[in-house]
Order: C-alpha cells, then structure tokens, then sequence
C-alpha cells in the first residue's frame, strides 16, 4: 500500500494512529519522510544523489511505550498496512527502509533507563535509546556495556538486536545476542510478550534468539534486559606489523586457539594497511597491520599481553609496541567519519563474512580473487575484525570510485559484485554475515544460505505475522 | 544560493549518522528531521531544486534547529552545520518565505532592539562617569529579563575596586538577526553597535551573554565591523582573572554545584575551563552535569532567540535536562538566555542560577 495523501483512508488511518499515540506522535511531513527514506544503504544514498525519488513511508509514528506499539500493530493489521520499524537508521543493509510505504515505527522515544541492578550486572533499559546515551549512563553508574561499535552514536539498542550487532571489544564480551537477557517484544498481532528471564536454560528452545536478528519481521523488541561489566582496571594495546596476511593469521588464530581472551583483535590486510591505516592512523607501512588488546585486573592483563606477544614473535614481525596499538584504540571510530569513509560518487559494500579458522583464508581469497577478476575497476580491501575460539570475522570491501553513470546501470553492478562475491564466500564455508544483517540488500541471497531450513524461518513468519506487516521484503521474506 | 558555499558540509552530512546522538532537538522531538544528517539531506534536495526551498515543513525544520554546534565541536573533521543551518536561513528569507512568527520577532528588533518588544529595562543604573577602559555590554536577555545578572557583575567589578562604563542593548547587536538568517540587518547592527562600543573609548570589553561575546569575537570581523584594539571576553573569563589576581577572595563553606556549558562558549569558542575556574575559586565544588560533557543543555542557546521562535520546545529541552540532573543539585549557568529560558518553563521547582550571581554571594 502506498495510501495516497488524497485518499480518505489516508486521513481516517492518520485519525486512528493519532487517536492511539497524540498527534504528536504521528508525522507525515515531507521533512521526515525524506529521513526514513534513506539510511546507511548504498542503493537509497546513490538514488537520493541522483535526485531520483524515494521510496518512502505514509507515516511516521513516535510510539512511547510497548502498548502503544501495540496499537499501532493492531491498527495495521487491520487496515493491512505494512509497518517498518526503524531505530537510528543506521543500518547499511536497507532492513529499515520503508520500501512499501505505509508506517515507519520509529522506537526512538522509548529510550529510558528503567533499572540498573549491580547485583546481576545487568541494566533494563527500552530499546529506543541511543547507544551511546546508554553506555554513558551505564559508565556515570561505574559500569559499562561493554558495547562499541562505530555506530555507537547513530544506533538504538533495539536496532542492534534487530540485526545481531556487535561492537569492537566482542571477542571478550560477545555480540549483542551474548549480551541481552531478556527481552519485550510485541508480536505483529499486538500481542506484548516476554522471553525468560535468563538466557541459559533447559526450559524449551530458546525464544529469545528467535527474535534476536530478525530485523522487525517478526516483531517489535520494545525492552531488554542486557549483562552491564566493571570497569576494567586497565586496557592494553598493542601493534605488530606482518610480512604478510596469512602470516598475520597463524598469529591471531594461534591466540584464539592458546585460548588467550584479547577483547579485541583486529588484521588489516596488506591493501587496507596501505589505504586506511595510513590515512587514519599515519602509519605508513608496508604490510599487514594486526593490533589487539586485552583488559581486566593489570597482572592478568600483562601476563595475558605476553603471551600474546610470544606468538606473534613466532612470525618475526615488525613490533610496532604498544602505543601504535593505542593510536588505533584512541582512533577507532575515526575511519568512519567523512572524509575517511567511503562517499559518493563512490560505489561501497563491505562483504561480511564468518567462517572458521580452516576456512577463513579461503573464504577471502574467493572473494578477492571474483572482485578483482570479474570488476577491474573495483578495488577489493579488508580487514579480520571480531574474532572466536574457532574463527573470525572477515570485513571485505570492494570500492568503485567511479561508477557508471546511470543508476540502474550502477545498482546492477553493484548487485552484481555482491552475488558472485558471496556466493563465492558461502562455497568457501563461509556465512553471510556476521554483524550487519541481511535486510533488503541480502535477502535474494537467504534460500541459498539456509538451503531448504529457510522453509522453516519462512513458516514462523507466516504463523506470527499472518497479514503480512512486519517489515515485508526484508531477509528474503515475501514482499506485498 | 547561501547554502551553495556549504557543499562540502552538505555532501559529508546527508549520509553520516556520527554526531546523531548530540542532535540537541532530535534527541527531544526523535524527528530524524531534526539531526545533522536529517537537514542536510534536506539541504542537498534545495541545492538540487530550488523549488523546494518553499516546502513549508523543510523551513519549518531549519528554523527548528538550535544551533548548538555539538555536533561540530564532536564531528573529527569539524563539519560547519550550524553555519549551513544559518546559510539556508538566509536563503530562506531572501526568498521572503521565513514563517511568520520569524518575521514578527525581527520586526521587534527592528523596532525596540529586543526580541520582546520591550521598551523598559529594569537595571539599577551603575559605573563610572568618564571613559574607563573597562565596558560591561548588557545583552537584551539580561536587560530586559534577568536584570540580577548585570547587577550582580557590576557588583563584582565594584568589589575588585574597578572602574568601568556600561553599554546596553538598546539597539540590536546583530547577532537574534544573523541567527534567523536576516544577513544585511545584522551587518548595519554590528555597524552600529561598534560604533557605540568606540565611543566608549574602552580598551577591554566584556560581557556575561556568550552569544554576544561570539558575535564581538567572531562576527564582526566578518561582517567588516572588527574589534580591533579591543580585548573580549565573557564575564566569567574576566572573574577568573580577578581571582586569579587576587583581587577578589571567596567566602563562606564550600557549596556543590553543577555548570551547564554554554554552546557559545564550549562550542564555538572552546571556553570551558574559565567559568569552572571562577566558581572553584569563588569557594564552589563542581560536580559534573549529567553524564557526558558532550551534550547541549543550553536550552536552545545557539539560536539566540530560540524561546520565542519555538516556545513549544522548550518544556522538552528542560525535561531532558532535569532527566540528566542530579536530584536536589544546584545548577549554574553562563548564559543569561540559557538561565531565562530554564527558569521562565514550567515544570519544576529547580531554579537556576547564573555564574555571576553565584559567585557575587560568595566573595569578601
């Protein structure tokens, strides 16, 4: 549906929303249509350069409290309206797009803090709120969250949950789904229901990861409960430059393996070296650049940081010390500041990738090997950015400096590089993805991921959101 | 187009969500038209089209804009959004389509010099006879509203044995009408008040209103109106240096409060330190506001008349400040708007005070 301004249902709908939430809270302005029109997606941002017209929502709704989602759930179920939840807007998979119309459910007035309790380490909080606004609460409170992403300011909590994100210290405190507890969650009948109150349990499947990264199609999260941390006595980096990648691998495999708990590791291949972490970070070598860090009480860390050190001794790299390593930590979020991050005119997509240790390496040959050989004029970097016991996460980019100029000449490239890049990886073992979500921009891509189990996610959409609502189109489910 | 000398703020910020959680209005209206990145996508559709200068909802948003620059002052490269917000406003009104409410107020600074209409200022009379070299400038909010400001720095200036002469805002600086985008008015009121402020003869200028002191600092040069010869400085960089001077002494028992930041001073001119200084010295332990010192609590401080182009906003800015207070703390603030703008809202008891009455109770 996309409910025509001139429509007497358009008004009637406008009447019932606003009756539910306060005029207030109801938008259909020009101003904000065009921001919940575009978010961190490439195809939007190069349709929007071109002055070509967005696809965007009717409404615009600001809901305060789960029973208001609740509302708005059952108004649109009513009138079938499809409803788009949407949070920072900082996704880069398009699952917040509003690609039919109809309401744009934007959580972020739900943002309180409704408790801190230092006993279990853990804070409730509603999911609207910005995460950087929770970690600085958390922090004023002595804890922290333990959770940043370069998205740290743009994000909502419930937008991480929405699409399984992760932050830049996961090897040690996990993803979001290792994070959360607990959850609200109202179903796209307008039912508000609660997971158990623990996330370990022998009590049936676990409910919570079913709605953890399902990107608003099966629901809306509307509260969590989420594992807070102390605050470590001391954070220690530091930097070794490899001869080569593969190199730069054994090393921080070998630290996974010796299980060793870095909060962070992060490889740059030897292309991204010579690209960012010279422009970002002024070290000009030549190279593969692998820093990593630990935290906690200082003797552990030290003990910790010279075991680590020992295996990367083992490759004979270059020892860049400790401070480059801190350059990095203190300069972190700085690579995706303009004019750092990849811009228009630019054609951009980071190809994230998980696979195991044994597969890794593989998993980004294939894919360079299919950028480089398929588009010459693609330029293919990457870096191993959240790394587990048994593998790690590649963080692939190819870049376009100057794609063609027609837009559906350019998405269609675009598109292009990404089938034959991930089908490579998926041949390889490897899982797309990680930590971005699937959205609009990947869900083509679900049935050869899952193979015949997408039958089964695609049921559970069917049983829970039987008209059809719920963020339609998006992670491969059917559109309107 | 004004707007055109911003392109590079434009085609940075209309796909950047990195300052999104300082979007002062944003993060109170939850409008993603009220982020940096919201009305720079708005302004590239201007820049694009023309035509779409006269969307109503698209003015309405640049006029909602608080211009607290925090996002600037965040942002690793620095981006001047605030100064394309003021851009599009001045394209806005060259294109005589600012709303209506706009025009009102500048039609009441053409006409009194204040935003208000108000013809009567309620200040006791102080300084010396004569051309001292010291000039206290008295800002319209301060005239006008919060009389108890100038009183108490006159009051302070008197006690450090100073001789000084006093300038108000009868006339207009300039700076409510560069604000709203009204370009030429604000250039012949930067003209004029230089003028008065020459005629003084005074060598060190000073005032308590951080955006007057920014206009003084920072405008005029660029309006061809430069100060030059001219020492300025915001009142608590001045009772700072008394202090430091000792030509003022602190007394009574040590008294917690928090300081609000003023946009003008942290954000366009980097003063932090020298409010904090003079209220320590002035006998005050600071306890840090809320929990970042990021944020902008100013009340809309950066659009210099933001109470009166959106009264509706300002119950939510002040409930987002009392959200981030810490209970029973006494709040302090360096800006006679930011103290009015809080303290003329309802919804609490909690009054704010601003630094020079704080410190003018406290000193022997």
């Amino acid at each position: 549906m996309q409910t025509s301004r001139d429509n007497y249902v358009f008004e009637m709908i406008r009447s019932e929303l606003s009756w539910a939430l306060g005029d207030e809270y109801v938008q259909s302005g020009d101003a904000d249509k065009l921001g919940h029109s575009i978010d961190y997606y490439w195809v939007p941002e190069l349709w929007h350069d071109r002055g070509e017209k967005l696809p965007g929502p009717d409404f615009i709704v600001h809901p305060g409290t789960a029973q208001e989602v609740s509302e708005v759930l059952k108004i649109a179920n009513k009138h079938k309206i499809p409803v788009t939840p949407w949070g920072g807007g900082s996704g880069s998979q398009g699952g917040a797009l509003p690609i039919y119309g109809g309401i744009a459910l934007d959580t972020k007035r739900m943002d309180k803090i409704i408790e801190i309790d230092p006993l279990s380490m853990s804070v409730t909080v509603e999911t609207g709120i910005n995460t950087q606004h929770l970690e600085w609460e958390i922090e004023k409170a002595g804890y922290s969250t333990m959770h940043f992403p370069a998205s740290i300011a743009c994000a909502t909590l419930g937008g991480f949950i929405a699409h399984r994100g992760t932050g830049v210290l996961s090897t040690k405190y996990g993803k979001i789904e290792d994070m959360i507890m607990s959850m609200e969650i109202v179903t796209p009948t307008g039912e508000i229901i609660n997971t158990l109150p623990v996330p370990r349990h022998a009590s049936g499947p676990d409910l919570a990861q079913l709605f953890l990264g399902s990107e608003g199609t099966l629901g809306v999260v509307t509260k969590a409960t989420m594992k807070i941390h102390p605050i470590p006595e001391c954070r220690k980096f530091h930097a070794f430059l490899f001869k080569t990648m593969h190199e730069a691998m054994a090393a921080g495999a070998k630290i996974m393996t010796s299980r060793l708990h870095p909060c962070v590791i992060r490889l740059y291949d030897e292309a991204e070296t010579a690209k960012l972490i010279k422009r970002v970070l002024g070290i000009d070598k030549q190279g593969a650049y692998l820093v990593f860090g630990f935290d906690g009480p200082e003797g552990i860390v030290d003990l910790e940081m010279k075991y680590a050190c020992a295996i990367c001794s083992e490759q004979n790299p270059e020892d860049l010390g400790t401070e480059m390593g801190q350059t990095w930590w203190d300069h972190r979020y700085k690579f995706f500041y303009p004019p750092y991050m990849f811009h228009m005119p630019q054609a951009f997509g980071t190809l994230d990738t998980v696979a195991t240790f044994a597969n890794i390496e593989n998993v980004y040959w294939a894919m360079k090997k299919t950028v480089t050989e398929n588009f010459p004029q693609a330029t293919f970097i990457g870096h191993f950015s959240h790394w587990y016991e048994w593998g790690c996460m590649l963080y692939a980019r190819f870049i376009i400096d100057e794609p063609p100029k027609d837009s559906r000449e350019a998405i269609a490239l675009y598109n292009k590089i990404w089938d034959m890049a991930i089908r490579a990886a998926i041949k390889e073992g490897g899982v797309i993805n990680e930590h971005h979500g699937v959205g609009l921009k990947l869900g083509r891509i679900m049935k050869d991921l899952y193979g015949p189990a997408f039958k089964v996610l695609s049921e559970i959409k069917e049983t829970l959101d039987p008209n059809n609502i719920m963020n339609p189109g998006k992670m491969g489910f059917k559109g309107v | 187009m004004n707007i055109e000398n911003y392109k590079d703020v434009i085609s940075a910020c209309r796909f950047c969500f990195m300052c999104r959680h300082l979007a002062t209005i944003g993060n109170v209206s939850f409008k993603e038209s009220d982020t940096p990145r919201g009305r720079a996508l708005i302004a590239d559709k201007v820049l694009k089209d023309k035509q779409h200068l006269k969307n109503q909802d698209y003015i309405d948003c640049f006029y909602r804009a608080e211009l607290s620059a925090a996002s600037r002052k965040h942002c690793v490269s620095s981006l001047k959004l605030t100064f394309l917000v003021r851009a599009m406003r001045e394209d806005i009104v060259d294109a005589g389509l600012e709303p209506e409410k706009v025009k009102k107020i500048a039609e009441a600074l053409r006409q009194s010099g204040n935003p208000f209409g108000a013809t009567e200022a309620g200040i006791k009379e102080k300084g010396t006879k004569g051309k001292p070299a010291l000039l206290y400038y008295i800002d319209a909010y301060t005239l006008y509203k919060e009389p108890k400001i100038a009183e108490s720095f006159m009051a302070i200036l008197e006690k450090a044995g100073l001789e000084f002469s006093v300038l108000k805002e009868i006339e207009s600086s300039g700076k409510a009408f560069s604000c709203m985008g009204y370009r030429k008015e604000a250039a012949a009121a930067a003209a004029k008040t230089l003028s008065a402020i020459r005629k003084t003869g005074c060598t060190t200028l000073v005032t308590s209103c951080p955006a007057s002191f920014d206009a003084f600092k920072n405008d005029y040069q660029k309006q061809g109106a430069a100060l030059d010869g001219i020492e300025i400085l915001h009142s608590s960089q001045f009772i700072a240096e008394l202090f430091k001077n000792k030509k003022l002494k602190a007394a009574g028992k040590t008294v917690k409060i928090s300081y609000i930041d003023s946009d003008y001073l942290k954000n366009y001119n980097s003063i932090t330190e020298a409010p904090r200084k003079a209220l320590e010295a002035a006998g005050f332990e600071l306890v840090e506001f809320g929990s970042n010192t990021e944020e902008s609590y100013a009340m809309g401080e950066g659009s210099v008349v933001y109470d009166q182009v959106n009264p509706e906003l300002l119950p939510k800015l002040k409930g987002r400040l009392l959200e981030k207070s810490n209970p029973g703390q006494e709040i302090v603030s360096a800006s006679p708007y930011t103290k009015y703008a809080f303290n003329s809202t309802p919804g609490s008891t909690l009054k704010m005070r601003s630094l020079e009455e704080a410190i003018a109770g406290r000193i022997s």
